[in-house]
């Protein structure tokens, strides 16, 4: 009796005109707990409707009994009856026909449906970032999005990272933006080296970056926009494409803790392969001499490395407020002897709301210490690798291991001891200890944001937040250090450098409709960024200065002052204006407009310190347009075109004297050339893309074509010697690069079912670039690594794609003959192109599998094209110490087509010594010793278990999985690893000196949340 | 109508916002560790400045390595000074004449950017206004470049400073006027400022230790005019004589005393070669040295040389050219002695002038002295200057003369004797053998600086020098006659290529290491 009542209570609610009307409000979020905004609710069978606004809260007048429909496009509807509660919050799933509409995040933390986009974005979630963890958050993207390129610095855990979306565009820098919660992170590096011999102060060390600094687990997803259409809100900083991280934010309901731990053991892989069958003559250093076995000890060289990462976050929410904490520890040694690292990284995020929920307060704070021991260098100085490879062979690597000093009666102090004095090869037990090197980092982030909804259709908020990262190294070099690279009574290097960023910004958002048919949603907002980049303090005893009293390492040691300087890399402030509009027509047709102007400091002095770039893109659904076969569930196309400008270095335009004692006069370095202004690059872009959805959803596919090109680049040309201006450079706007490229995503639902499922994805991209123009003052060419002493060069030339690898080749006759001396010494070329770093085109493939409980995942990685050179291989050869040299002994020579220049007489076999002594080492006939770069390599693997939650006390899910990363390759040419590179800024790429191999990890995930 | 307010409230708001902070730009964009070209001008720093680096590059003082490549492995080897015991580049480099562009651009690359840079910097600012400074500067100019004309021929040089494209390059003979007519107005402007009793604005940037001295600065261009003027004896030797008569008649002549001569005093950094050859074994003593110094027993060999520590008590020369096998088959042979471990870098000393003096003499020029009693003072002043004694007896030796050159180790290496003149002045003696023996003592009183003797070398052929055993110039450079000078460089190939023609033009031969500069004739000494 009482049901039926009900019923007919439920069935006629809306015919009783005395039932009371009432509020309910809510949240409505996505399966992931992500806020939906435009999602509607309406009543049931009534007029009534509300839509949600950009955190996704609805308010709604509604009677108690009657139903409430809430429906997302790509979402289940559900249906609520509403009772006495005035709060209904829903969590809508994905629908199983329609997976479409997610939200994504866009620049200044922008929410925007995915259908309304203009332009390319991808997204990765966050257990992407997490599944297969690297130290480096950026390391797991690699593969997973089409058109960004990911290579490794080859300094081990801690090291930097180089990310170049849609192609290299500029000279200067190519690094994307990253951006966290609507706000840009201060991505700078202490230091990057571009010197293919090494430094004789630190070696060719990797300063580290920021966003290596930041917690995987604090990020609930990531959205990488790749043109610039995308990233013009951000101006000239998301000019190489931008990289959008969200924090993790509490959930409403219980309070949960995660736990997490991952374990893994990273091993050497692809070390270069050495002979065993000669040694070195007596006294010599290399090993050219007699035949005689000697062990390969190189393989023990190196260690099995581990990497320990445990976190622990926390996180409530309450209606008013809620608290997120994370505390993640990362300890490990790598694979070389000495070397480790430890970091430890707090977040707290704080949420409030006040006035009826109409003002939104936000706070958070992360802050990140790191320290480095022995950080892993590359080039041929301070770095052990040189002495492990290239002892001569038939000593004693163990006996130089446990004796690397040994006490010397003549000064009283422990001396390293060594067979050579060769500066390029130290014991590497003595460099290990007696050069320790310590890289510390520490990072703060802190951000505040406050948020006011004056009505339904307009929001201000304001941000403010700081980045401050200290970084400082310190090393420590022993007396009887080889006297190239220490003083004789040892060295000490300091350096101490500070960066900071503040940033704030006010932005109105505007989301309203005009009519039933237009839609209109605007942002428009000022920011203000101040960076300070690399002030830096640089404390260096010094090689002539040196130390007065042996070992002992202050500054107060130090015999002069010399080598000590501060310096500055960046100040500068750029103020912005900035409006983004978007059109909307029937949910089907979406127009995008966006203009923003910036003034930077480092256009004072010029004509405009001000620039103004706009974009406008276009989007249609045809699926919404016209009726399309059945099996379609989405069709759409765009297209876009954006302009970005970017300002010039900073300093240029006032230039002031400098000087380094002893180094430099006081001279202006550069300065625009008299009579001369400079003004902004500009980047422009176009792009066009499509977007298809079938098959209930299971087959999908994006398409995307761009076209930019990059002008008036800030370059600097060396000033003629001697003018009036006295500067060794002038600043000039020229050059000009282009990238063209294809990109496609595909997803597939292979199979799905109760027990086991397959989806898999391809991203394809192809990016074709050519350095358009350079001025002719430079030769129509930028070097961007000098050659200095060693066949390697890396040069940006115009007419060519940008980053040409240059060498020495043989000089050959017209049959293709290399041409030999009357003494039998090869001829060779001056430098010549010999290759280019870049992939023609990359493949990722990822799979995912469950079976049951039991989940798997397979990333496959492929980049085709391009180049790279090995000098260390060149180095080894040259030392008789590769496999090559053995091998050619044992075949009494190497087999050559050659022919004497002055008569003509054909030589087919040349000694091994002869030959490789001069067609090795890293002055040698480099053009041999470049590889085909493509390489294919099973990039990731998680094979794991979810525990079932249920029969397990407190626990809501728990997780165990084996994990690898770099785990073999399918296909290689190349002696080593070509996805790391020597440095992260723009020089020394495509070539390996000495660089710590690459690294095969493997290890155990464990997951729980309470 | 509302949004509209609104956009346009914000948009005002931003703008006002935005445009009136960017009167901080011009502070912002200034580099806090620079100083102002006003600060600059403080004190004259702005024309002293460039003195610095002008005295520390005439010679790379610092970084080392810079110096090796600059000087240390080309004319300090080719002088016969020393020998390097590493086979840099599998032995295939300058030592074996395969002339490595990768360092010899260094010899250029500092000397335009250091010497030549500053010296036009200097006169742009202080020509017509500071005259002093600009005379000065010339001198320092001249002693700096003529060394490079000296190595590569055709030079860039009253071209310097033009903003063209193509940058074309004087000749040899060009450049030598030049260097002299700005002798003359150097010396002319000083001599004219000390006889008015001027006192000088430059004793604080003087590294010379002549403390700013105008007569001393006076003096030294002379000497340098002698020099170069020596130098074009066999190609003009009327004008040789005229410049060489000019130096010596002017009232405050040329070094007489070691007071006089010329070096670079830093305050900081101490000779390259020490480091090169005390603490990477890179450089050792020559084979030439221990054949000709060891012959006669010089006294200067103590400060020059350390002795072997492979041998103890003994001096030994490493050969230039042979085949390497180990750096440590050569290693520990004599390194460089004290006269290195010395912030003072003598540049050009007194006994030069005697020895130059002793020469024109022989020419029959008016040196104020007959031949044998300059050449005698040339080796009293050089004892003295090294702190060595025994001098009159050393000048007296009609003996002794070269050894044989033995490798204890490497027999394929040793040699008879090639020089057989003795110290003692012999004036029944042919002029052949005057010279050989004058440019033998100033070979000795000149070490270490390589430019000087490598120039003596190629144009009178003393003291003979052991052959190299291992040539790698492909038929360029004959072992018989040596390097004769330096190809043109890769920085200008890249980036002045028209002015590279010119140069090869100008030079008269092939750019390679064998063809013979202006000077180089191949005729007779007399």
């Amino acid at each position: 009796m009482k049901k039926i009542f009900l019923i007919f209570m439920i069935v006629f609610t809306a015919q009783v005109s005395l039932a009371q009307v009432k509020n309910v409000k809510g949240v409505i979020t996505d399966s992931d707990g992500m806020p939906l905004p435009g999602a509607s609710v309406a009543v049931q069978g009534g007029q009534k409707g509300a839509t949600t606004d950009f955190d996704g809260l609805y308010s709604i007048d509604v009677q108690k009994g009657q139903t409430l429909v809430f429906t997302y496009v790509g979402l289940e509807t559900q249906n609520i009856v509403v009772g006495d509660a005035a709060t209904i919050n829903v969590k809508m799933q994905v629908a199983a026909s329609n997976a479409l509409n997610e939200v994504v995040v866009t620049s200044l933390g922008i929410k925007k449906t995915r259908k309304s986009l203009t332009y390319a974005a991808q997204e990765l979630k966050g257990e992407e970032l997490t599944r297969v963890r690297d130290a480096n958050l950026v390391n797991t993207i690699a593969g997973k999005i089409a058109g960004v390129a990911v290579t490794k610095s080859s300094s081990g855990t801690g090291g930097s990272t180089k990310v170049v979306i849609r192609g290299n565009s500029s000279v200067s820098n190519n690094q994307p933006l990253y951006v966290i919660d609507g706000i840009p992170l201060y991505n700078g590096s202490s230091g990057q080296p571009n010197d293919s011999f090494g430094s004789t102060s630190t070696g060719n060390r990797d300063g580290g970056d920021v966003v290596s600094l930041i917690n995987p687990d604090d990020y609930e997803g990531m959205t990488v926009l790749k043109g610039a259409a995308a990233s013009v809100l951000y101006g000239s900083q998301g000019a190489n494409g931008v990289i959008l991280l969200s924090s993790k934010k509490a959930k409403a309901g219980k309070p949960l803790l995660t736990v997490s731990s991952v374990t893994t053991f990273e091993s050497a892989a692809y070390l270069p392969k050495f002979q065993s069958d000669y040694v070195a003559a007596p006294g010599a250093d290399e090993s050219w001499g007699a035949a005689g076995k000697s062990k390969d000890h190189v393989k023990d060289f190196f260690q099995v490395g581990n990497t320990q990462i445990t976190s622990v976050g926390y996180s409530t929410s309450s209606e008013n407020s809620s608290t997120a904490f994370t505390y993640s520890n990362t300890s490990g040694t790598g694979i070389m002897p000495g070397n480790s690292i430890k970091k430890n990284n707090f977040g707290i995020r704080q949420t409030a709301k006040f006035f009826d929920d109409k003002l939104l307060f936000a706070a958070n704070a992360n802050y990140t210490s790191q320290t480095i021991i022995n950080k892993p260098v590359n080039g041929f100085y301070f770095n052990p690798l040189t002495g492990v490879y290239l002892m001569p062979r038939g000593n004693d690597f163990d006996y130089y291991k446990n004796n690397y000093e040994v006490f010397d009666p003549n000064r009283n102090l422990m001396a390293q001891n060594w067979m050579t004095n060769r500066d390029i090869m130290q014991n590497p037990y003595w460099g290990i200890n007696r050069n320790k090197s310590e890289d510390k980092n520490n990072f703060f982030n802190g951000a505040l944001s406050l948020t006011y909804k004056a009505n339904n259709w307009l929001s201000i908020a304001g941000r403010y937040s700081y980045n401050r990262v200290e970084s400082d190294f310190d090393k420590k070099i022993y007396a009887t250090t080889q006297g190239t690279i220490s003083h004789i009574n040892g060295r000490y290097y300091v350096e101490n450098a500070l960066s900071t960023q503040r940033y704030a910004d006010l932005i109105a958002t505007i989301n309203t409709k005009f009519s039933d048919d237009f839609s209109f949603n605007a942002n428009i907002g000022t920011s203000v960024t101040n960076t300070l980049g690399n002030q830096k303090t640089i404390l260096d005893s010094g090689i002539g200065g040196g130390l007065k009293y042996a070992n002992w390492f202050t500054l107060q040691n130090f015999n002069n002052n010399s080598g000590n300087y501060q310096t500055i890399d960046t100040r500068k402030e750029v103020q912005s204006v900035f409006a983004a509009t978007t059109f909307g027509y029937k949910d089907m047709l979406f127009l995008d407009v966006a203009a923003r102007n910036d003034w930077s400091s480092t256009l004072a002095n010029t004509d405009s310190a001000g620039y103004f770039y706009p974009s406008v893109g276009l989007t249609a659904l045809l699926s919404e347009m016209v009726t399309l076969p059945e099996f379609i569930n989405f069709g759409k196309v765009r297209a876009t075109y954006a302009e970005v400008g970017n300002d010039v270095y900073p300093f240029v335009t006032v230039p002031t004297y400098y000087y380094t004692p002893g180094v430099t006069d006081p001279k202006p370095k550069v300065a625009p050339k008299e009579g001369t202004s400079l003004k902004p690059e500009l980047k422009s872009e176009y792009e066009l893309g499509t977007e298809w959805r079938m098959f209930n959803n299971r087959f999908a596919f994006e398409l995307s074509y761009y076209n930019s090109e990059t002008k008036n680049q800030y370059l600097q040309v060396v000033a003629p010697k001697g003018n009036s201006q006295g500067v060794d450079f002038y600043g000039i706007n020229a050059g000009s690069i282009e990238n063209k490229g294809f990109e496609a995503v595909v997803t597939a639902g292979i199979f799905r079912g109760d027990k086991f499922s397959w989806d898999s994805s391809v991203n394809f991209s192809q990016n074709k670039n050519k350095v358009k123009e350079i001025p002719t003052e430079l030769g129509g060419r930028v070097n961007l690594t000098e050659a200095g002493v060693n066949s390697y060069r890396y040069a940006l030339i115009e007419g060519r794609p940008f980053g040409v690898i240059e060498g020495i080749n043989f000089k050959k006759d017209a049959q293709g003959r290399i041409l030999l001396n009357d003494d039998g010494t090869i001829q060779k070329t001056g430098f010549e192109e010999v290759g280019n770093s870049n992939p023609d085109y990359m493949i990722g493939f990822s799979n995912s599998f469950k079976i049951g409980s039991f989940f798997a995942n397979v990333l496959i990685d492929g980049r085709f094209g391009g180049n790279v050179m090995s000098l260390t291989q060149a180095q080894n050869d040259s030392f008789g110490v590769s496999r090559a040299t053995g091998d050619a002994r044992n075949a009494g020579g190497v087999a050559i087509n050659a022919v004497r220049a002055s008569d003509g007489t054909p030589v087919t076999s040349m000694d091994a010594q002869l030959y490789y002594t001069q067609v090795g080492g890293r002055a040698g006939i480099t053009g041999e010793y470049v590889y085909d770069a493509t390489n294919v390599s099973v990039r990731e693997i998680s094979i794991g278990y979810n525990f079932n939650a249920k029969r397990l006390p407190f626990i809501q899910t728990a997780s165990v999985s084996l994990i690898a990363r770099n785990l073999f390759f399918i296909y290689k040419d190349a002696p080593f690893d070509p996805n790391i590179a020597l440095s992260t800024g723009e020089g020394l790429q495509g070539v390996d000196i000495y660089g710590q191999p690459s690294t095969r990890s493997i290890g155990l995930n464990l997951n729980v949340t309470f | 109508m509302k949004l509209n307010k609104i956009t346009k409230a914000a948009l005002c708001m931003s703008l006002l916002a935005a445009m009136g902070c960017t009167g901080d730009f011009e502070d912002i964009n200034t580099n806090p560790n620079g100083i102002t070209p006003e600060l600059f001008e403080q004190d004259f720093n702005h024309i002293k400045g460039g003195f610095a680096p002008m005295f520390n590059n005439i010679q790379v003082l610092t970084p080392e390595w810079v110096y090796q490549l600059q000087q240390g492995l080309n004319c300090d080897i080719w002088s016969g000074y020393m020998a390097t015991p590493t086979g840099f580049a599998g032995g295939i480099n300058n030592t074996t004449y395969s002339l490595v562009d990768g360092w010899n651009g260094f010899i250029w690359d500092y000397a335009y950017s250091n010497v030549m840079f500053n010296a036009y910097d200097i006169a742009q600012k202080s020509k017509g206004k500071y005259d002093q400074f600009y005379a000065l500067s010339l001198i320092l100019k001249v002693e700096g470049m003529h060394r490079l004309t000296d190595t590569f021929g055709p030079i860039i040089y009253s071209k310097f400073g033009t903003t063209d494209s193509t940058i074309e390059y004087d000749s040899q003979q060009e450049v030598y006027n030049q260097m002299f007519s700005e002798l003359d107005f150097a010396v002319a402007e000083l001599t004219k400022r000390e006889d008015a009793g001027e006192a000088s604005t430059f004793a604080t940037t003087d590294m010379s230790g002549y403390g700013g001295s105008y007569k001393a600065w006076a003096k030294f261009a002379n000497t340098l005019r002698l020099r170069l003027a020596m130098r074009i004896v066999k190609v003009n030797p009327a004008l040789a004589k005229t410049q060489a008569e000019k130096a010596i008649a002017h009232k405050y002549g040329v070094f007489t005393t070691n007071a006089d001569l010329f070096k670079v005093v830093s305050p900081v950094y101490t000779n390259p070669i020490a480091t090169i050859s005390g603490a990477w074994l890179d450089i050792r003593m020559s084979a030439d040295m221990e054949s000709i110094m060891g012959g006669y027993n010089d006294p200067r060999l103590a400060t020059y040389f350390d002795t072997s520590t492979q041998f103890p008590g003994q001096y030994k020369g490493v050969r230039t050219g042979i085949d390497i096998a180990a750096k440590s088959d050569h290693q520990d042979f004599s390194g460089i002695g004290a006269v290195v471990r010395s912030k003072e870098i003598v540049l050009f000393t007194t006994a030069e002038a005697y020895f130059l003096r002793a020469e024109g003499a022989l020419r029959g020029w008016n040196m104020g002295g007959d031949a044998k009693s300059l050449y005698e003072a040339g080796i009293a002043a050089s004892f003295e200057q090294r702190g060595a004694s025994g001098a009159a007896a050393y000048i007296a030796d009609n003996v002794k003369t070269a050894k044989a050159y033995v490798d204890p180790n490497f027999p394929v290496n040793n040699s008879p004797a090639l020089n057989n003149v003795t110290i003692a002045w012999d004036a029944a003696a042919t002029n052949e053998v005057k010279l050989q023996k004058i440019i033998t003592q100033k070979w000795i009183a000149g070490f270490p600086e390589g430019q000087e003797a490598w120039s003596d070398y190629r144009r009178t052929g003393y003291p003979k020098l052991f052959p190299v055993l291992k040539n790698y110039s492909g038929t360029t450079i004959t072992t018989e006659f040596g390097v004769r000078r330096i190809n043109f460089v890769q920085s200008e190939k890249a980036g002045n290529a028209g002015g590279v023609a010119t140069g090869v033009a100008k030079l008269g031969g092939p750019d390679n290491g064998g063809t013979r500069l202006w000077w180089d004739t191949t005729g007779a000494n007399f």
